[in-house]
């Protein structure tokens, strides 16, 4: 079989470690440039699937301001993120949120929650109109 | 009015000053925010990767703003919201102005300066073309997305590195538009590696280096911009012209310290930094008046940012509290090779010296730095003037020293 190489730069700290990888299908021959145990397991889950956090914003009503942001509570697939924008750009919430409600559970099929990252009070008007 | 301890600025500088300030005794603080909430710039930074070194914790920009915002609402800080400071005087008398109280004036022990820094915009950089609309800071793009739900543009070109532009690549693309590349005009990029990697490698847009915008071209609103390769003297090069269309430019080219009122007040400012002349105490050039965070120098981390700002809280307790000399011995703090940035400029001998330094290009090798000539040395693996480097020199380390203090950094 072919040995297919690929290139990871590792985000888990600053170092930033570029870590090349052997592969023979699945299975990994080679890796090189890994400076620690966790650099190792970043490219292994980046292999299986890349998991990322996802923040974006949702449309809020009776706050200040326009928009509450948001967050997934845990990484979700790198491959549904877009999925899960397109659900939330959907949605509107109302005033008052705390931080860390959560917003919408087990956003799409996931087990993943999106919760709020900022407390937004319950506004009556916005007095600078 | 009087108070004990007056910050200026409620960003994670002027939290971290507040909260540090109450917790080492002072009685009266008096916190003041030109805008209508606390928190700063961290209110529309929504994204992750706030907090990791202090708090172990990854949180995003207003997540460890309510954080800061819990602590100071358990202290007896009393904040003034929608409160512009006007001026400055270097007897810490204080001129202010808000819609309930009109014009007033705070005479306070100790002052913290935290009024953070503000974005480089296309004046700054002189970029050659017509004048449409479409052309943003990346920071003020960022606030149309994230707090007034506004997309700036469909087609979106950036021209620098800096970590706020690469953000605004990832947001963008999330939000719909297209980002169609970064272009950078040193040789390496400006913003952190881990930001390269999740903001623009996962979502496929091309960086370009050693490029730069050399014309905007459009009536009404952005039509394009022609982008051009440039040298090792960062002069474009002619022949290499490229037209990109788009209908929006965002510029992300670097942050200037917020400092007229210090100006104003007489603080001598560094030439480097373009922020304060300080101490390890963060004490200025002025007796009891402190500077902290991006005033100071522009900082990559919130974490940096809030530990100058919890030193400058401190110390600005202990002047109001009577007792602090005013008239110390210091030592200058210079910058010697492979060093463009370095903060403080001056040791006191009151605190163990947190050195902040940037080093003036990339050395992808083991480094040394060395304090000489206290021959103090540290060992790093790299040198990237995109990931400022913190040292800790012990206090007793220092002391006796009488002349001034060099870092180098060089190659082992």
């Amino acid at each position: 079989m072919d040995v297919e190489k690929k290139h990871f730069t590792c985000v888990i700290c600053p170092i930033g470690c570029e870590i090349d990888v052997e592969l023979q299908g699945s299975d990994v021959v080679s890796m090189t440039g890994d400076k620690c145990a966790r650099g190792k397991e970043f490219v292994l889950q980046e292999l299986e699937e890349p998991m990322r956090i996802l923040t974006t914003t949702v449309r809020i009503k009776g706050a200040k301001w326009a928009m509450l942001p948001v967050r997934t509570d845990k990484p979700i697939p790198k491959r549904l993120l877009f999925r899960v924008i397109k659900e939330l750009a959907d949605i509107e919430l109302q005033a008052p949120v705390k931080v860390s409600d959560a917003i919408i559970k087990d956003i799409a099929g996931t087990d993943v929650n999106i919760i709020a990252t900022r407390n937004m009070k319950r506004e009556k008007k916005d007095k600078f109109v | 009015m009087e108070a004990d301890v007056t910050v200026i600025g409620s960003g994670p500088a002027g939290l971290a000053a507040a909260l540090h300030a109450d917790y080492s005794g002072a009685k009266n603080v008096l916190l003041l925010e030109r805008e209508e909430e606390l928190g700063g710039i961290l209110k529309q930074c929504i994204h992750n990767g706030f907090g990791l070194q202090q708090f172990k914790i990854d949180y995003t920009g207003p997540e460890y703003a309510e954080r800061l915002i819990e602590e100071i609402e358990k202290t007896n800080v009393r904040h003034f919201l929608n409160t512009m400071v006007i001026a400055l005087s270097p007897d810490r008398t204080i001129t202010a102005v808000n819609p309930k109280r009109g014009v007033f004036q705070i005479k306070s022990k100790s002052v913290v300066l935290a009024m953070g820094c503000r974005e480089r915009a296309r004046g700054s950089i002189n970029i050659p073309g017509t004048r449409p609309s479409g052309v943003y800071t990346a920071g003020v793009a960022q606030r149309f997305v994230n707090i007034d739900g506004y997309l700036p543009g469909k087609e979106i070109v950036i021209l620098g590195s800096g970590d706020i532009g690469l953000i605004m690549a990832r947001r963008l693309t999330l939000e719909g538009a297209q980002v169609k590349g970064v272009y950078e005009i040193m040789n390496y990029p400006g913003g952190l590696r881990r930001n390269i990697v999740q903001c623009l490698n996962d979502f496929n847009i091309p960086l370009y280096l050693s490029h730069t915008v050399t014309e905007i071209r459009g009536k009404d609103r952005v039509e394009g911009v022609v982008v051009s390769r440039v040298d090792e003297k960062m002069q474009p090069i002619g022949g290499s012209e490229q037209f990109i269309a788009c209908d929006t430019l965002l510029l992300s080219v670097g942050l200037i310290p917020e400092n007229e009122l210090s100006k104003e007040a007489g603080i001598g400012l560094s030439s480097i930094t373009k922020g304060p002349i300080s101490t390890e105490t963060m004490e200025t050039a002025v007796p009891g008046v402190f500077s902290c965070g991006n005033v100071s120098t522009v900082f990559d981390l919130v974490d940096y940012v809030a530990e100058t700002g919890m030193t400058a809280g401190r110390n600005a307790a202990r002047f109001a509290a009577g007792g602090w000399k005013k008239e110390k011995n210091s030592v200058e703090i210079i910058p010697g090779e492979n060093v463009r940035v370095l903060f403080p400029q001056r040791y006191s001998f009151e605190d163990d010296l947190i050195l902040f330094i940037r080093s003036a290009k990339p050395v992808e090798r083991p480094v040394r730095i060395d304090i000489s000539p206290l021959e103090i040395h540290f060992k790093k693996l790299y040198s990237r003037p995109n990931e400022m480097i913190k040292l800790k020199v012990p206090k007793d380390k220092l002391k006796g020293t009488t002349k001034s203090i060099e870092v180098h950094i060089t190659e082992r």
